[in-house]
């Protein structure tokens, strides 16, 4: 279920300007205090989005990350990547 | 009792607020909001229903209703940072508080907002419509965005369940009913092109859904948008519901002024009820 919390962080990186700026400052430090997994860890500070987007990460909402670039996410490297995505099985839409 | 008079479908690009206040009354977007508003105006309602989507700001999958009405006194918006002026607007929550009990009687779960703000779905529509907010609204919210989406055929029927609600509001009110939302769209998804954001993926989708308006065909409208369907015009292709709502209070009647932005998934269309 801790797909919810990379949904809220890129909700949060709109709405929360001070937790923008630490994303900013420092993605890794950032996101160390949210309840992800290692692979929802590793996959944000990769700028992975297929694989966020695979596991049920909502594309309106990940895009958020590309206003800011946020992990490297310019919307050049967002496109290219999220491209490559398949479509998330039903279940993961949690 | 009250009487629906017009009904209405837009779009709610945030970007046409900056986009037409950059390029003027002679653009696109700016021409076809003047032409609704003109039949607007003409039609005089007291009262705007507005079903629409939220862009997860006013509800957040902590807990995110299929469907929603906004009771209140007043609102205001836009609450994600789209870029365009700030409004305070009035609810008329004598309406909302008579169409949720109504529809909640007719078998609809509609879930209850009190303390709630808007995003760019409906501010962006009532900033070219109504810019002096003139018009109490009442906003009923429809998930088009998190799947599992409510079916085609429910939406028809919240339609119709609130159109004769407003019938029986014992308000000798004018009350307008609008759709907002895109028909074709894809934010953030595989199918954007390389270097974008967003596009329009199925343009002949949005002429189909055209088609179907401009013939009065909403049964054949509502039985071709099935989830399968309105996925393939894209992961934003479920706001077309906020607009087979809005035709619950249309029936088979033909619109006054349909135009299409085909190339960016969506139409404006007026209706005249009365």
């Amino acid at each position: 279920m801790s797909i919810y919390a990379v949904n809220k962080l890129c909700r949060d990186a709109l709405h929360d300007l001070a937790f923008r700026a630490a994303l900013q400052r420092d993605a890794k430090s950032a996101i160390a205090p949210l309840a992800l997994t290692d692979q929802e860890r590793a996959a944000l500070l990769a700028g992975d989005v297929a694989w966020l987007y695979e596991h049920g990460a909502h594309p309106f909402l990940l895009a958020y990350l590309t206003r800011w670039e946020l992990f490297g996410l310019s919307v050049a490297r967002y496109s290219e990547r999220i491209r490559t995505a398949r479509e998330p099985a039903m279940e993961q839409h949690k | 009792m009250a009487e629906i008079v017009a009904a209405f479908g837009v779009p709610h690009a945030p970007n046409y607020p900056a986009l037409v206040a950059k390029q003027g009354p002679d653009c696109a977007p700016a021409k076809h909001f003047a032409e609704i508003a003109t039949r607007l105006r003409a039609a005089a309602p007291d009262v705007l229903i507005i079903y629409t989507d939220d862009h997860f700001n006013t509800f957040f999958l902590d807990n995110f209703p299929i469907f929603a009405i906004g009771i209140a006194d007043r609102t205001s918006g836009p609450n994600d940072q789209t870029p365009m002026p700030s409004y305070s607007v009035g609810v008329e929550a004598s309406l909302a508080i008579h169409l949720r009990a109504r529809a909640i009687a007719a078998g609809f779960d509609i879930s209850l907002a009190q303390d709630f703000h808007l995003d760019h779905s409906i501010m962006v529509p009532l900033h070219f419509l109504t810019p002096k907010m003139s018009i109490p609204i009442v906003p009923i919210f429809i998930n088009g965005l998190a799947p599992p989406l409510p079916s085609s055929q429910r939406c028809f029927a919240l339609g119709e369940a609130v159109a004769d609600a407003i019938r029986d509001w014992p308000a000798r009110k004018r009350v307008a009913v609008m759709g907002s939302g895109s028909f074709s769209l894809e934010i953030g998804g595989p199918r954007i092109p390389p270097g974008e954001r967003a596009c329009t993926p199925d343009p002949d989708w949005v002429t189909r859904v055209q088609d179907h308006l401009m013939q009065a065909d909403v049964a054949a409208l509502v039985e071709e948008a099935t989830p399968a369907r309105m996925a393939r015009a894209g992961n934003i292709g479920g706001e077309l519901l906020n607009w087979i709502a809005m035709l619950g209070a249309v029936g088979d009647r033909k619109p006054i002024f349909i135009a299409p932005e085909a190339d960016h998934g969506h139409a404006y269309a007026a209706w005249r009820l009365d």
